[in-house]
C-alpha cells in the first residue's frame, strides 16, 4: 500500500516538479506569446501583400540564421536594455525609463570619446564607464522621486525620457567635435575608440557582445548569490516580510534603479562604440528628438526572458534575430517595421500569457493541492 | 497686447488634445483601470482621422464638416482599440501597465508599415485647411473675440463642449457615480448591485473615443492635419496623463492643468516671436522641455497629497473580500 | 405557533478543511433583537453572510415567513428585504453620506440624478429612527459612529424589514455606542428585526430579546435574555472546564525582560486609540498572555513593540535597553523574536524556499554571508539543523518552495526561525492559529521549554484552552487597555470570558506592573 502510494506520488512529483517549475511555465509562457506574435504577423502581411506573406514570415523566422554575427551585433544594446528593465522588475519596479536611461548613457559616451583626448584602447573603456554613469544618473532620478517623494515610477521615467532625448539633442547640436551638420549626425569615432571586432566575417561583431553576455552573467551571480540579491527580490515578492524582516526599502529602490539605468546606460555606449559596415566608420546618433527604441525593445526582452538574466540573454538574441528577419523580409517588398509589430504584438500576449500560463498553473495547483490534502492526512494519521 | 492674443490663439488648439485626453484617463481611471495606452490611442485615431480627410480631401465637402467627420472616425477608432485594453485588464487581469505599454508600441509600428508601404512615406499629409481666421459675429466682439473666435480651430470649440458634457457625465447622471464607486471602493459598489466589470469596461472605451478624438485634435491643430509614425504625437498622451494627476482626476482642474502645460509649450515654440524672450537667448531646446520638467515639479510637490482613484490599477476580483 | 420571520434551518457551510457552521438552526421573530454570541472562530459571520447571499450553505433551507428562499447574492437578499451593516462598512469614502445611500437605486429626471426627493426621504428616516446624519458630509471627515448610521440608513432606504449589524459597536466610543443601542431599540418598537452579531455580553443583556449561542460552528443553543445570566451565557460561549493536558512545572520568574509604560498606540480603522495608555512588565522564566477578543488592540501592541507601527507616547525597554524608537532589525539584535500574527504577509515570503524564509532574520550575519556573498552551505546546513529539531515537513527539504507547504509545516517554519535565534524575549501572536492538533501540541512544548530555559514569552492568544493551559499570568486586554491581571490557576474560564466580554475588571493601576 505505501510502496504504491510512494511511487504514484512519485511520478505526480516528478511531472509537478517539471511543469510547477517557474523555469517551465516560463517558458511555454513566452513560447505562447512568441507564436501569438508571429501569427499576428502573418496575417498583417498577408494583408498587406498576400503574394509575399509566405516568403515573408519565412525570411522574419529564419532570416537571422544566415546572419548570426549581425543577430549579435544588434542583439548587444537590447540585451543591456532588457537586463536595465529586468533587474528593476525583480525588485517591482517598472523601469520605463530605459530609453532615456539609453541616450544619457550614449551621450556620455560620446562625450568621453570626443571630449577627452585619451589614448587608443583606453578610450573605448572609458566611455563604456561614462556610459554606465551617465545612465546611472538618469535612473536613480526616478528611484529618488519614488523613495522619497512616493512620485510613481512610471510617469517619472517617461517624463524623464523625453527630458533626456530633448537634452542630449540639444547638447549633441551644440558640439561642433561631436556633430556633424553636413549629414546630420553624430560623426565617426576614431577607430581606436571603437570597441575592438570579434573579426567574424561578414559582420561587425564586437567584443560588446561579450562584455554584455559577462554583465548579465555577474547580475545572476548578484541576484542568486549576494545578500544583495536576497534582498531585493524578497522586497520584490513581499514588501512586508522583507520590511519585518529589517531590510531597508528606501535605498534599495535608489540602488536599484541606478543600477538599472546604468545597465541601460551601457547598452547606449555599446550601441555607439560599436563599428560599423564602411571600414573606419561606426554607428551614429541623429539628434531629431525621436525616444530610442531600444528601450522599448528592452521591455519585450525582459519581458520574453521572464526578467531572469540567462533568460534576457536568449530573449534579447531570439527579437535581434527576427528584426534581421525583418529587414531581410524588405527584399519581398515588406517594411523592416513589421517586426516592431510582431514585438508589440508578442509583449501584448505576454502581459496575459503570464494570466493564461495561471490557467496552466492553475491546473497544476489543483493537483498540488490534491496532494498537499493526501499528505497531511497521512501525517495526520501517523 | 498682439502677444497675448497671440498666445491664447495659439495655445488653445494645443491644450484641446491634452484636456481631451486627460479627461478619458480620468474616465478610465475613476473606474479604477490605469491607461498608459493613451500615446497608443491618440495616434490610432489620428491616423485613422487623417486616412478619412485623406479620402475624401478632393471632394466638395465643406473643411469644418470634414473635420467633424473625421473626428467621429477618430472616436470610434479608438474605442476600438480600447476594447484590447478593456479586454485585458478585466477579464484577463492582466498588469495594466505592460499591457498599456504594448498598445503604445504597437501603433506606430503600424502606422510606419502602412504607410511605408501604401504611401512611401511615414504617415499621412492631407491638404484640407481647417484653419478658421474668423468667425462671423463671435469674431467682432472686442477682446473676447479676439482671443477666442479669431485664428482658430473648431477642435477649440468641440473641446469646450466635451469639457462640459464630461462634467455632467461624471457628476449628475447615474452613471457618472456608479463608475466613480468603482474605482473608489468596488466592493462596496457591488453590494449595492453594480456591476463592476460593466463599469470598467465603459471607463476604458469612453477614455478610447476621448484619446481617439484627441489624437484626431492633436493633427489638425498642431501638426496641420498631418500624422507621422515617427514622431506620432510626441509624448501627449503621457503628458495628458500628468494633466490628469496634476488635475487630481477632477474635469474643471484637468481643464486649468491642460492650460497651464498648453501655455508652456506655446511659449516655447514662440521663442523667437516675443522679443523679451528672445533676448534672453535660452536655447530652444530647454523650451521644450519646459512642459515635462513642469509637470516633475507639480507631481513632487503634489505626490503627498495626491489623492488617486483608491482601487485603480488593481484588477477586481469578486471573491476577494 | 411563534411568527418568525427569519429561519435557518440545518444550515451547514464548509471551507476547505473546516465545517465553518455545523446544522445550525436560527429563528428570528418578527420585531425581536436577536444576538448571535460566540468566539472567534464560532461561525458568527459566516452565517449571516449566509444570509445575507454572500455564501451559500452546502445543506439546510432559509423561509422567510414561512416560505422557502433562495438567496444566492446580496441583491436576492435586498430584494427579500434583508440588510446588513458589515464590519468594515461599505462606504464610498469621497462621496456624501445621501450618494452613498443612493448608489444603486438613484432616482433620476431625464437622465439625470435628482437628489432632492431622495434628501427628503434620507432626512425624515433619519428623523423618524433617531439617526443624526448629515446628508452633505463627506464620509471620509464624518465620525465613525455617524458611518454606521449612514450604512443602518441605506438599509432603511432600501425598506429592509430585517436587519443584520456585525460587531457593531466593535469601533463605536462608548457614547457611539449609547447611541446606537437606543437606535436599534427604536427600530425594533418600529417593527424591524434584527440580528447582531458580537462578544460583548453588557450589550446583549441590555439590548437581546434572545441570544443564540455558538461555539466551533456549533449551535450551543438559543435562549431567552431575560431569563438567562451574563455567567450561563459566558458558559455556553466558552464550554466546560479544560483538562490540563500540559504537564508545566511552577514558574521561577527571574529578572524583568520587557518593560512597556503607558503605550499608547493610534488606529488606522477609527479615531479612538488602538492601545490606551498600557503598562506591563514581562520577566525572564515566565510566559505572560495577553488574552481578549480579536480588535481590542493586540494587533497594534504588538507592532508597536516589534517596531512596525509607532507608538504615539509611552516607553519601551528591553533588557534594560530603550527601544522605544529602536529599527525593526536593532529590536530583532536587542533580543527580541516574533512570531506574527499574520504568517503570510509578515512571517515568510512565500515564493523562497525553506532555507531562504529561515535565514530571514538573520542572513547579514557573519554566519550566513562573507563579503555579501550568502554562504549557501552554511544556509542549508542551518536549515537542515532546524527542519530536523523542530520536525518540519516539507516535500523538498531546504528547498522547498514554502508556497507549496502546508500552514502547519509554515508555522513551524517561522517557530524555528524566531526560537533558534539568539533572543531573550519571543512575541508569539495566534501562533496555532489554523494549526492541527499534532503541530499545535508541538509548539506548545517549544514555548514551555524556552519559558523553562529561563527566556521571556509574551504570547497573545484568543483560544482560551491555550491561555489557560500556557499562561502564568493572564492580561486581559479590552477596547485597548489592561482591564485584569489573572492566575490561571485560581481563576476560571467563565471569569476570563467576563473580563474578555469586557463585563469585569480590576480596578487599580498597580496590579499591572508586574
Amino acid at each position: 500500500m505505501a510502496n504504491k502510494q510512494e511511487k504514484s506520488s512519485k511520478s505526480i512529483g516528478i511531472v509537478k516538479k517539471i511543469t510547477g517549475s517557474k523555469g517551465f511555465s516560463s517558458l511555454a509562457a513566452a513560447l505562447m506569446a512568441i507564436l501569438l506574435g508571429l501569427i499576428f504577423g502573418f496575417l498583417v502581411m498577408l494583408i498587406a501583400r498576400p503574394g509575399s506573406a509566405v516568403p515573408g514570415i519565412r525570411y522574419v523566422t529564419l532570416g537571422g540564421l544566415g546572419r548570426i554575427g549581425d543577430v549579435f551585433y544588434f542583439a548587444t544594446p537590447i540585451l543591456m536594455t532588457g537586463l536595465a528593465v529586468g533587474f528593476a522588475f525583480k525588485m517591482g519596479l517598472f523601469n520605463i525609463g530605459a530609453s532615456g536611461q539609453y541616450t544619457m548613457g550614449m551621450f556620455f559616451a560620446l562625450y568621453a570619446v570626443f571630449m577627452l583626448d585619451l589614448p587608443d584602447g583606453l578610450s573605448w573603456v572609458v566611455a563604456i564607464l561614462a556610459g554606465f554613469v551617465g545612465g546611472m544618473v538618469w535612473g536613480a532620478i526616478p528611484g529618488i522621486f519614488k523613495a522619497l517623494m512616493n512620485v510613481n515610477e512610471v510617469i517619472t521615467s517617461i517624463m524623464f525620457n523625453y527630458i533626456g532625448m530633448y537634452l542630449v539633442d540639444m547638447l549633441v547640436l551644440k558640439n561642433a567635435a561631436m556633430y556633424n551638420p553636413a549629414m546630420t549626425r553624430t560623426r565617426y569615432i576614431p577607430s581606436g575608440a571603437q570597441i575592438p571586432a570579434l573579426g567574424i566575417h561578414g559582420s561587425n561583431v564586437n567584443f560588446g557582445i561579450v562584455f554584455a553576455i559577462i554583465i548579465a552573467v555577474v547580475l545572476y551571480i548578484v541576484l542568486e548569490k549576494t545578500t544583495f540579491g536576497y534582498e531585493l527580490k524578497a522586497t520584490g515578492f513581499n514588501k512586508h516580510a522583507s520590511e519585518y524582516a529589517g531590510m531597508k526599502g528606501k535605498r534599495n529602490i535608489i540602488l536599484t534603479m541606478s543600477i538599472a539605468g546604468g545597465l541601460a546606460g551601457v547598452g547606449g555606449a555599446f550601441a555607439i562604440l560599436a563599428p560599423s559596415a564602411i571600414v573606419g566608420s561606426s554607428m551614429t546618433y541623429e539628434p531629431i528628438n525621436i525616444i530610442a527604441t531600444a528601450g522599448f525593445n528592452g521591455i519585450a526582452v525582459a519581458l520574453l526572458g521572464n526578467a531572469h538574466p540567462i533568460g534576457i540573454i536568449f530573449s534579447a538574441t531570439f527579437i535581434s534575430h527576427i528584426q534581421r528577419g525583418g529587414t531581410l523580409a524588405s527584399l519581398v517588398g515588406y517594411k523592416p517595421e513589421i517586426i516592431d509589430v510582431v514585438v508589440a504584438v508578442i509583449i501584448y500576449f505576454s502581459a496575459f500569457a503570464m494570466i493564461m500560463n495561471t490557467g496552466l498553473g492553475k491546473f497544476v495547483k489543483k493537483r498540488i493541492e490534491k496532494d498537499k490534502k493526501d499528505l497531511e492526512i497521512k501525517e495526520g494519521s501517523e | 497686447m498682439d502677444v497675448v492674443y497671440y498666445l491664447v490663439q495659439n495655445m488653445l488648439p494645443v491644450a484641446m488634445p491634452l484636456l481631451l485626453v486627460a479627461l478619458g484617463g480620468m474616465f478610465s481611471e475613476r473606474s479604477g483601470v490605469i491607461n498608459i495606452a493613451l500615446e497608443g490611442i491618440m495616434l490610432f485615431g489620428a491616423f485613422f482621422g487623417a486616412l478619412f480627410v485623406l479620402s475624401v480631401q478632393n471632394s466638395s465637402i465643406p473643411p469644418q464638416w470634414i473635420l467633424l467627420m473625421g473626428m467621429t472616425v477618430a472616436a470610434i477608432s479608438g474605442l476600438v482599440y480600447s476594447l484590447l485594453l478593456s479586454f485585458a485588464a478585466v477579464n484577463m487581469k492582466a498588469n495594466q501597465v505592460i499591457t498599456g505599454t504594448s498598445l503604445n508600441m504597437l501603433i506606430p509600428a503600424l502606422v510606419l508599415l502602412f504607410s511605408k508601404m501604401s504611401f512611401n512615406s511615414d504617415g499621412i499629409t492631407t491638404n484640407v485647411n481647417f484653419y478658421i481666421r474668423e468667425i462671423p459675429i463671435l469674431g467682432n466682439i472686442p477682446i473676447v473675440g479676439q482671443l477666442f473666435f479669431q485664428r482658430t480651430y473648431l477642435t477649440v470649440m468641440i473641446g469646450f463642449i466635451f469639457l462640459i458634457l464630461s462634467v455632467f457625465l461624471l457628476y449628475k447622471t447615474r452613471f457618472g457615480l456608479r463608475l466613480r464607486a468603482c474605482g473608489e471602493h468596488p466592493h462596496a459598489a457591488d453590494s449595492v448591485g453594480i456591476n463592476v466589470y460593466k463599469m470598467r469596461y465603459a471607463g476604458v472605451s469612453i477614455s478610447g473615443i476621448l484619446a481617439g478624438m484627441g489624437g484626431f485634435f492633436y493633427s489638425v491643430g498642431i501638426t496641420d492635419g498631418n500624422i507621422s509614425g515617427h514622431t506620432g504625437v510626441a509624448g501627449f498622451g503621457f503628458l495628458a496623463l500628468a494633466v490628469m494627476i496634476f488635475g487630481q482626476w477632477q474635469p474643471l482642474r484637468i481643464m486649468l492643468a491642460a492650460l497651464f502645460f498648453a501655455f508652456l509649450r506655446t511659449l516655447a515654440y514662440s521663442v523667437s516671436l516675443i522679443p523679451f524672450l528672445y533676448r534672453l537667448g535660452i536655447d530652444q531646446n530647454y523650451y521644450k522641455m519646459l512642459p515635462y520638467v513642469a509637470t516633475m515639479v507639480v507631481l513632487a510637490l503634489t505626490s503627498k497629497k495626491s489623492r488617486a482613484p483608491k482601487a485603480e490599477g488593481i484588477p477586481y476580483d469578486k471573491s476577494t473580500r | 405557533m411563534a411568527n418568525y420571520i427569519i429561519e435557518m434551518l440545518d444550515i451547514t457551510k464548509e471551507f476547505p478543511g473546516i465545517k465553518a457552521n455545523d446544522d445550525i438552526t436560527l429563528k428570528l421573530k418578527k420585531g425581536e433583537i436577536h444576538a448571535l454570541l460566540g468566539e472567534n472562530g464560532a461561525g458568527k459571520s459566516t452565517l449571516m453572510s449566509v444570509l445575507f447571499g454572500l455564501y451559500q450553505a452546502e445543506t439546510g433551507v432559509i423561509k422567510k415567513n414561512g416560505e422557502v428562499v433562495k438567496i444566492n447574492n446580496p441583491n436576492d437578499a435586498n430584494a427579500l428585504g434583508i440588510g446588513m451593516v458589515h464590519q468594515h462598512f461599505k462606504l464610498v469614502e469621497i462621496f456624501t453620506v445621501l450618494e452613498n445611500i443612493i448608489l444603486g437605486v438613484e432616482p433620476t429626471k431625464k437622465g439625470l440624478i435628482e437628489k432632492s426627493e431622495a434628501r427628503n426621504r434620507v432626512i425624515d428616516l433619519s428623523e423618524k429612527y433617531g439617526l443624526k446624519v448629515n446628508p452633505d458630509a463627506i464620509i471620509e471627515d464624518i465620525s465613525v459612529g455617524m458611518q454606521q448610521r449612514v450604512e443602518i440608513l441605506k438599509m432603511l432606504y432600501r425598506d429592509n424589514e430585517i436587519l443584520i449589524f456585525d460587531e457593531p459597536t466593535a469601533v463605536l466610543t462608548p457614547q457611539e455606542i449609547k447611541e446606537l443601542l437606543k437606535i436599534m431599540r427604536d427600530l425594533a418598537e418600529e417593527g424591524k428585526s434584527i440580528l447582531f452579531i458580537t462578544h460583548k455580553l453588557n450589550e446583549i443583556m441590555e439590548i437581546a430579546d434572545r441570544c443564540t449561542v455558538l461555539r466551533k460552528g456549533r449551535c450551543v443553543g438559543t435562549v431567552d435574555v431575560d431569563k438567562t445570566t451574563k455567567e450561563e451565557l459566558s458558559r455556553m460561549m466558552v464550554g466546560r472546564d479544560i483538562s490540563f493536558t500540559i504537564d508545566k512545572k511552577r514558574s521561577q520568574p527571574g529578572e524583568k525582560v520587557l518593560s512597556v509604560k503607558q503605550m499608547t498606540v493610534a488606529s488606522k480603522t477609527h479615531k479612538n486609540n488602538a492601545v490606551r495608555n498600557v503598562s506591563f512588565d514581562v520577566h525572564a522564566g515566565e510566559i505572560v498572555c495577553l488574552a481578549g477578543i480579536d480588535g481590542n488592540g493586540q494587533t497594534e501592541l504588538v507592532h508597536a513593540l516589534s517596531g512596525l507601527d509607532k507608538m504615539i507616547q509611552g516607553e519601551v525597554t528591553l533588557c534594560g535597553e530603550d527601544i522605544s524608537k529602536a529599527s525593526i532589525r536593532k529590536r530583532a539584535i536587542s533580543g527580541m523574536s516574533h512570531i506574527p500574527e499574520d504568517r503570510h504577509k509578515h512571517g515568510l515570503v512565500l515564493e523562497y524556499s525553506l532555507a531562504e524564509n529561515l535565514v530571514l532574520q538573520r542572513y547579514w550575519q557573519e554566519a550566513f554571508q562573507k563579503n555579501g556573498f550568502i554562504r549557501f552551505r552554511a544556509v542549508e546546513q542551518y536549515a537542515e539543523r532546524l527542519i530536523e529539531s523542530y520536525d518540519i515537513r516539507s516535500g523538498q527539504g531546504p528547498k522547498t518552495v514554502v508556497r507549496s507547504m502546508s500552514g502547519g509545516n509554515q508555522q513551524k517554519a517561522i517557530v524555528a526561525r524566531e526560537i533558534d535565534k539568539d533572543h531573550e524575549l519571543l512575541v508569539a501572536v495566534q501562533p496555532t492559529r489554523g494549526l492541527d492538533v499534532g503541530a499545535i501540541e508541538f509548539i506548545h512544548k517549544q514555548l514551555v521549554g524556552i519559558r523553562d530555559a529561563g527566556k521571556a514569552v509574551l504570547l497573545v492568544s484568543l483560544e482560551l484552552e491555550e491561555v489557560m493551559n500556557l499562561s502564568d499570568r493572564i492580561l486581559v486586554m479590552y477596547e485597548g487597555e489592561i482591564v485584569g491581571e489573572l492566575d490561571p490557576s485560581t481563576t476560571t474560564v467563565q471569569e476570563l470570558g467576563l473580563y474578555m466580554a469586557g463585563a469585569k475588571r480590576n480596578k487599580g493601576e498597580e496590579a499591572f506592573n508586574g
